[in-house]
């Protein structure tokens, strides 16, 4: 399993084949993407150290929270064009409840707590993107 | 004793990655606070309100742990701390 902040893509076809194991009956993934809000790039930066820990602790308490069998988290940093992957969260579990439970909190988790931050690109200038929790 | 302070994101812009900050011994983050506040007014305005309370929206990280706001005042620093100011995080 992998828990990673990195410039490089993935490949989430390959990651689910990698980790179907003969007692796991459903995963549920969260891709998140760089959407067109007006925007020509965005730059992602972390706090590369502390942004893989605090996701090690969120994939820990999934773990602990709901009876899941897998789970994995590749954030991206660097410079994004619309389309682009940001970030996935692969779950697998025994059952599908168990898989969207634990996806959904780990990305909202993360999304509280994980030293991450974009800065978009516009026409007009560039903005930084304000965080839902503060 | 010398304090490692690092900014990301739009503080990185206001105070550079990264400084090395002088302090003297028996210090505490919130003295540390008011020296890089001092730097520039567009540090004092990142950092504190009008009233000259820390933003709220700061996050602090004393050698890669969170800091609860309230006890700044009680935090003796170390020589070679490492400090990281947060904007409000945004991933996903």
């Amino acid at each position: 399993m992998v828990v990673t902040v990195t410039q490089e893509d993935f490949d989430i076809n390959r990651l689910i084949e990698e980790r179907k194991a003969s007692d796991m009956g459903a995963f549920v993934s969260f891709i998140g993407i760089v959407r067109d809000d007006g925007i020509e790039r965005m730059e992602l930066e972390a706090h590369q150290e502390v942004a893989v820990e605090e996701l090690e602790v969120i994939r820990d308490e999934a773990f602990a929270k709901f009876p899941i069998k897998s789970v994995d988290i590749i954030h991206r940093i660097g410079d994004l064009r619309i389309g682009d992957n940001i970030v996935l969260i692969l779950v697998g579990a025994g059952h599908r409840r168990e898989a969207f439970e634990g996806c959904e909190y780990i990305i909202e988790r993360l999304k509280e707590r994980v030293p991450i931050w974009k800065k978009e690109y516009t026409p007009d200038g560039e903005r930084w993107v304000h965080g839902e929790h503060h | 004793m010398k304090i490692r302070v690092q900014s990301f994101a739009r503080f990185r812009e206001i105070f550079g990655s990264e400084q090395i900050m002088e302090m003297e011994e028996g210090a505490t983050l919130a003295a540390l606070l008011l020296e890089i506040g001092a730097g520039s007014p567009a540090a004092r305005s990142a950092l504190f309100d009008e009233d000259g309370i820390l933003r709220k929206y700061i996050i602090l990280m004393r050698n890669k742990k969170r800091v609860n706001r309230e006890e700044i005042a009680a935090i003796i620093l170390n020589d070679g701390d490492e400090i990281a100011l947060y904007p409000p995080v945004a991933g996903g």
